[in-house]
């Protein structure tokens, strides 16, 4: 017999088998114990420290009192000793005498002695010249005085805490309320229709009339020398680069100061054998990253236009590949490539599946050398298969095109770089390659209540 | 006792269809009593399955709702018609896989809820097989 409550349910990222309105309910108790919490805590921070900080600024009345005496409390808080200035004051409100031992509204203990020393002294000097000094009682209560007034800064800071948590809690609930008993759908759709609220994209253009489809780069677009467009690369590419040059600047830092102390140690005598042999290590890692990053700077750029983008299934284009740097390759490969990605959750982890679907080889060249100043160049023509599908781009999944540049260098280890192609749908048979003449928003009809 | 559900039309049944193109049809419920149903949506939307987590975007989304305080019965049919956008075409991938379809939900009373859908493809794509090579 199936159970109409569950405690436990599948998950599969955001797939659950649970009931939807449960998960609801239990939503609006986070939010709401997350709202009633901060309040708390709020109340407590005004009660204790704000109010009573606003009383004595604003409602205690000022007096001279006598400094009878002045010293440092001290407590134990944790075993660590914490100390307060405590100074005994007379004074008289209407005709009646008070003594008491105070300093400020709150009359917190702190560390550090030094301060309230000094605070302790100059009322101790005070009292020993018999000099009158302000404070301020509670017209409510006028055996409650201080001696000084004033606003602690950091008492606002507390208020983080409790604002962080009233702001969770707060968004949470009218998350979730505006959310409430919504379907799937409706939720898209209210999603979809802030998205389109915005007037341009991420990107600061107008919305593409292609959906999900991604934009070219417009630095791209007219930067080619030989072709229009120059395609720029991956970003990992350069990230690696930069990632070799700091791990290169990193190890060699480390090598040369260890080694220093090393040589300098042996040279007074006392040479440590130990940071000697761990000095061997850093110093074949420091090899190794030069090499790296030297293989990375020989190995030149690579720069790729293509005559036209972004293209369409079935189009042919010219491209133009050009290699630089010094170095004798024995194989170098341009390749058109599709690839679909899939991101999902499994537990806690985010997971990443990548698959090629599609892969043509649209240069084989090799062997040959390039020169410093003299870079390999080639044009070949590179056709996009009919009937392929576009590039896509959604929250966890895509599909991407992109050429693919697979070096074989004599001496070292080979080198890949990408560079990301845009295809959009086939030319709509309605309209423009621009997809201009089909009307690609979407639309939303909200019919109310049936019959009125 | 006959099953419950949301049969839906489309007007020209089966054929592919291109963005630009105008997709309309119909929905009919059977087996629900139209004083039970509270409120019904109709969305046309793209959705990924495969490997990934699932996408989903709603192209056309209508919801009619009954009245609250004199019970209001909604007709227990309804149409839908819409012009399709340039992308996302259908997808038949290897770990992604993009798919429309018309989807109606019907909200009754006691919390319940039906769903029925009906794909359809919008544009020709080739399938994505692995690459061997």
């Amino acid at each position: 017999m199936a159970r109409s409550f569950r405690l436990f349910d599948k998950k599969r990222g955001n797939r659950r088998t649970g009931s939807k309105r449960w998960g609801s309910v239990g939503e609006l108790v986070v939010f709401a114990s997350f709202l009633l919490f901060g309040c708390a805590v709020g109340a407590i921070i005004l009660d204790t420290l704000v109010v009573p900080q606003w009383r004595a600024n604003h409602e205690f009345v000022r007096v001279f009192c006598q400094v009878l005496e002045a010293g440092v409390g001290e407590s134990q808080d944790d075993e660590v000793t914490v100390y307060r200035p405590e100074i005994k004051i007379e004074y008289e409100v209407d005709g009646r005498t008070y003594r008491t031992r105070t300093y400020d509204v709150g009359w917190a203990y702190s560390s550090g002695r030094d301060d309230k020393q000094a605070i302790v002294d100059s009322f101790q000097e005070a009292a020993d010249a018999g000099e009158k000094r302000s404070c301020w009682y509670d017209p409510k209560e006028p055996k409650t005085a201080v001696v000084v007034c004033g606003y602690r800064w950091w008492n606002w800071l507390l208020f983080v805490v409790p604002l962080s948590l009233i702001a969770i809690g707060g968004g949470g609930l009218i998350y979730t309320a505006v959310h409430w008993g919504k379907s799937t759908e409706h939720r898209a759709v209210m999603a979809g229709r802030s998205a389109r609220r915005e007037p341009f994209a991420a990107n600061g253009r107008p919305p593409s009339p292609f959906p999900n489809v991604p934009e070219p780069a417009p630095a791209a677009l007219g930067a080619g020398r030989t072709l229009p467009v120059r395609l720029p690369g991956d970003i990992s590419t350069r990230w690696a680069l930069l990632g070799w040059a700091s791990a290169c600047a990193a190890a060699n830092t480390a090598t040369i100061v260890l080694a220093v102390l090393v040589v300098g140690g042996h040279w007074a005598g006392h040479g440590s054998w130990w940071l000697t042999l761990l000095l061997i290590p850093l110093v074949a890692l420091a090899a190794l990253t030069i090499s790296f990053l030297l293989r990375r700077l020989l190995t030149g750029s690579t720069t790729i236009e293509i005559s036209a983008h972004p293209l369409h299934p079935g189009q042919t284009c010219q491209l133009f590949f050009s290699q630089s740097g010094h170095m004798r390759i024995n194989c170098l490969e341009v390749l058109l490539v599709c690839e679909e990605e899939a991101t999902y959750r499994q537990g806690t982890d985010t997971r990443t599946e990548r698959n090629e679907v599609y892969g043509q080889r649209l240069l084989v060249e090799g062997p040959f050398r390039v020169r410093r100043g003299k870079p390999f160049q080639t044009t070949c023509p590179m056709t996009v298969p009919a009937g392929a599908m576009h590039s896509f781009k959604a929250d966890h999944n895509e599909i991407g095109w992109k050429l693919v540049v697979k070096g074989d260098v004599a001496g070292w280890p080979g080198y890949r770089r990408t560079f990301p192609l845009v295809v959009r749908p086939e030319r709509d048979k309605h309209g423009d390659e621009n997809g201009n003449a089909a009307r690609p928003a979407g639309s939303v009809e909200s019919h109310g209540r049936a019959g009125q | 006792m006959s099953e419950s559900r949301a049969i839906i039309r489309l007007d020209e049944n089966g054929r592919t269809y291109f963005p630009g193109d105008t997709l309309s049809g119909s929905y009919h419920l059977d087996g629900i009593s139209s004083a039970d149903v509270k409120a019904i949506e109709v969305s046309i939307l793209w959705h990924t399955e495969g490997k990934g987590d699932e996408d989903l975007a709603v192209h056309h989304f209508q919801r009619r709702e009954a009245g609250n305080r004199i019970r209001l019965e909604l007709p227990p049919q309804g149409r839908f018609r819409t012009v399709l956008p340039n992308s996302p075409l259908s997808y038949d991938g290897a770990i992604v896989k993009v798919g429309w379809c018309v989807r109606v939900r019907v909200f009754q009373s006691g919390g319940k809820e039906l769903l029925s859908q009906r794909s359809f493809r919008l544009g020709k794509v080739r399938p994505g097989r692995l690459a061997t090579s």
